[in-house]
């Protein structure tokens, strides 16, 4: 009985699965097929390789690697997991119709785990290939094969688990009405904080001479062999040193700490389901009543703009949803993270381009946080956009617009922290406040655009609310601008050097000549890497005026 | 096809509107008007294109051929004056719903530029009361039932004072008393000069609150008209409107549909 009603609800998710997929274009499944195609040869591959490199040449730190990687994966896991473990656990009227009917919720639970496991184990194919890589590398015996594909599923198993055990826990003994804020807190805060810990500290395993101190980042990693998330790196290791008793001993840990985790998180669904199913299956019933009179007080005030009514909507929305806020929140703690992790008195930051890299990386980081699914996250209220006296330009631009100012302060904060603590001087500074602007506000407009050109409007999870189409052409965007702007900088940097005489590039002179050749080639970028960012938002205004499916009420 | 009544200007215009996905035509050829002040009846089965039409009327659709003018403005190629004019109400309505009743009363104000101040605030505090969703405040529509969902829709629609309101189902969910008010609320507005047009599948509203009614069956308009018009035309002077439906849009009858499903 048990089997066949999980066997019913995961046959008929397959079944919609299978639908969406059939239901895409043929241009739109050979492209996600060329894309899955070339993510497993490259990434997969990769791993492969650097795993089996690794086992053959490293053969003292086998056991650091593969604790480190499944320790890492658990990181992985709790750092992007939670929405898709609140979605697929608690949120949904499939759900609702599982609910009413007479099924146990043990039927439920295993349905929904299984599912919720399927991101989890997509990410952790990567750390398969990498310890396949391993055992290849240093000639394991068969065994180890079969057993790292187990040993990772019951990794991701007991992640995925825990995640369901928290998230219950907070329902259970939170008082209902701050129960939300709770669990966006423990979702959104605890594997980045976990993450971040273990990256600061890793950090410190690199001497200031450039180079890796490995012995350093051994013995962090030693550290932590106790935690449970590295046993399973502990058997694999046992098995290719040969030792099958103490490989054994930790399969075993690992199994009974994998069931006493099933079992916690299984009673704890069934005394939780129905209030997660009102807690996150919606908004909450009532907000703060001041917050609700305050926002009011703010709309009483100027003139009626539909600009503002967009962005005061905005964020009342984001305020109030628990599974985009809970994704919010380690976008907005890794920079606040890194920043301090450099302020640090052990760190030492070197050199403009370190400087360059990390203001790019951080802008591109938020953009793709908050400006990509900023017009998706409409949902059916596009619809509303759709038949007010505004243009599809204005939408774009205000949501633009509305996702700047976070970005920029974050971003341009950050900058300059990180320019104090390397003592830049004035016009690197100036240089850092200038290329914080220009990065950002193009990638804003690069993300805004990669959510426009392929909406998923019914999506009812922030990640899946762009299609593939959107998405590769939000990477391409970004990749395209990224890499002008900063090729421009350098040669208006590299051209400045060459018109003061001062010799940087090797063989090429430095004249004032060839400085101003350099600065010419500099603008060629930058229009170059606007013309990018302007062909996107023409491609994104003419999607979205041409849109006009149905939404689905989600 | 009947003429609507001479006299006031036309308001809404459908002009040979054909809506195909694929080989499959799902309106072909619509025209019909409604002229200002009047209040029309869209009827038709499940699937005849009811919901199709509406929203090419609207602008959420883009008809493979054909022309919809929304007070003599077309809704694509004038799409802000055509818009600035219309509210339309779809059967399950567009909402915030992490927004109270009021946010989005204010959100819907401001995305159609209404001049902030007293008289707005004053005009929302009378719909808010109307549809007795004052006392809600700090509640969410995310959290409402389906019959205050339509409240606040229609609340939404009103508050602007659109000259033409195209309603898809408007009284889907609510509850007699909110029924009642609607159906009155309607007569009031198109006595003040709104246009309405009504699509619905509850033939009494319809019969109760049109003057003129325009039946769709499987994306054709077979039949426009007043009742008596329509009686006529089926040369029944007794037939109610579901009895003139019934054949216009002719099935199998249901007492046989009936007999099959228990044999």
């Amino acid at each position: 009985m048990t089997d066949s009603a999980t066997r019913v609800i995961l046959k008929a998710e397959l079944l919609a699965w299978r639908h969406r997929l059939l239901g895409r274009s043929p241009v739109r499944l050979a492209l996600l097929g060329i894309f899955l195609l070339a993510g497993a040869v490259f990434i997969g591959g990769g791993a492969f390789t650097v795993g089996a490199a690794a086992g053959h040449f490293l053969p003292i730190a086998r056991d650091t690697i593969l604790t480190g990687g499944f320790t890492s994966l658990s990181v992985l896991m709790l750092v992007i997991g939670f929405p898709t473990v609140i979605a697929t656990f608690f949120v949904g009227r499939e759900l609702l119709q599982l609910v009413l009917a007479p099924i146990r919720p043990l039927d439920i639970f295993i349905a929904r785990l299984v599912l919720a496991m399927s991101a989890n184990l997509l990410i952790s194919s990567i750390l398969l290939m990498g310890t396949l890589g391993v055992g290849v590398g240093s000639g394991a015996p068969i065994v180890f094969y079969p057993l790292t594909f187990l040993l990772i599923f019951v990794q991701v198993l007991v992640v995925t688990a825990l995640q369901a055990i928290l998230m219950s826990i907070v329902l259970r003994w939170v008082p209902a009405r701050i129960a939300r804020d709770v669990a966006a807190a423990v979702a959104g805060l605890s594997g980045a904080g976990f993450y971040l810990a273990w990256n600061i500290n890793l950090r410190q395993s690199f001497s200031p001479q450039n180079h890796p101190d490995l012995s350093n980042f051994t013995s962090l990693v030693n550290h932590v062999e106790w935690l449970p998330s590295a046993w399973p790196g502990h058997a694999l290791s046992a098995v290719i040193a040969g030792n099958p008793s103490e490989a054994a001993t930790w399969v075993l840990f690992s199994v009974v700490l994998a069931v006493l985790v099933l079992a916690i998180a299984e009673i704890l669904y069934r005394r939780t389901l129905l209030t997660g199913l009102g807690v996150f299956g919606g908004p909450p019933a009532i907000w703060r009543r001041g917050a609700a009179k305050q926002a009011i007080a703010v709309a009483r005030q100027g003139a009626a703009s539909p600009f503002r009514a967009i962005a005061l909507k905005d964020w009342l929305s984001y305020r109030r949803d628990i599974r985009r806020l809970s994704r919010m929140l380690p976008a907005f703690l890794f920079p606040v993270g890194y920043a301090f992790a450099f302020l640090r008195p052990s760190r030492s930051i070197t050199g403009f381009w370190t400087e360059v890299f990390l203001v790019g990386f951080i802008s591109m980081f938020m953009s793709t946080a908050l400006a990509t699914p900023s017009i998706p996250s409409e949902r059916r209220g596009f619809q509303l956009l759709r038949m007010a006296p505004m243009t599809m330009a204005q939408v774009i631009r205000a949501k633009i617009m509305l996702t700047l100012p976070p970005v920029l302060v974050l971003t341009f904060i950050f900058s300059m922290v990180v320019a104090t603590v390397s003592a830049s001087g004035v016009a690197q500074y100036v240089e850092l406040a200038a290329l914080v602007l220009w990065l950002g506000t193009g990638f804003v407009a690069v993300g805004v655009s990669a959510g426009a050109i392929d909406p998923r409007f019914d999506a009812s999870d922030d990640r899946r609310a762009v299609g593939l189409v959107g998405t590769l052409a939000g990477l391409a965007g970004t990749l395209g601008f990224g890499l002008l702007s900063v090729g421009a900088l350098a040669l208006v940097v590299f051209g400045y050097s060459a018109t003061q005489g001062i010799k940087q590039l090797g063989p090429i002179p430095a004249t004032p000549e060839v400085g101003a050749l350099m600065w010419a080639g500099g603008v060629v970028l930058l229009v170059g890497a606007a013309a990018i960012v302007i062909t996107l938002l023409w491609f994104a205004n003419s999607r979205l005026r041409a849109w006009e499916g149905a939404i689905a009420s989600v | 096809m009947t003429p609507p009544p001479a006299g006031s200007p036309i308001a809404v215009e459908a002009q040979n509107l054909v809506k195909s996905y694929g080989v499959v035509r799902a309106v072909d050829g619509v025209s019909f008007q409604v002229r200002r002040g009047e209040i029309v009846g869209f009827l038709g089965a499940n699937g005849a294109g009811k919901t199709t039409t509406l929203r090419m009327l609207c602008g959420l659709l883009t008809p493979t051929s054909g022309k919809a003018l929304i007070d003599g403005f077309d809704i694509h190629a004038q799409p802000l004056e055509a818009k600035a004019r219309l509210g339309y109400l779809d059967e399950e309505p567009f909402v915030h719903p992490h927004l109270t009743g009021r946010e989005f009363l204010n959100y819907i104000a401001d995305l159609y530029r209404m001049p902030r101040g007293p008289e707005r605030q004053g005009r929302m505090e009378k719909l808010l009361g109307l549809f007795e969703l004052a006392d809600r405040n700090g509640e969410l529509i995310g959290a409402y039932s389906h019959g205050m969902k339509q409240k606040i829709g229609l609340a939404s629609l009103l508050i602007r004072e659109p000259s033409v309101l195209l309603l898809d189902e408007p009284t889907n969910g609510l509850d007699p008393r909110s029924a009642r008010l609607v159906k009155d609320l309607l007569e009031e507005l198109a006595a003040l000069g709104t246009t309405v047009l009504l699509s619905t599948h509850i033939l009494e509203v319809a019969q109760a609150l049109c003057k003129r009614v325009a039946i769709i069956d499987r994306g054709h308009i077979v039949a426009t008209g007043t009742i008596e018009e329509l009686r006529a035309q089926a040369g029944s002077e007794q037939a109610s409107l579901e009895d003139l439906f019934l054949k216009l849009t002719a099935g199998p009858e249901s007492r046989e549909l009936i007999e099959r499903l228990l044999a």
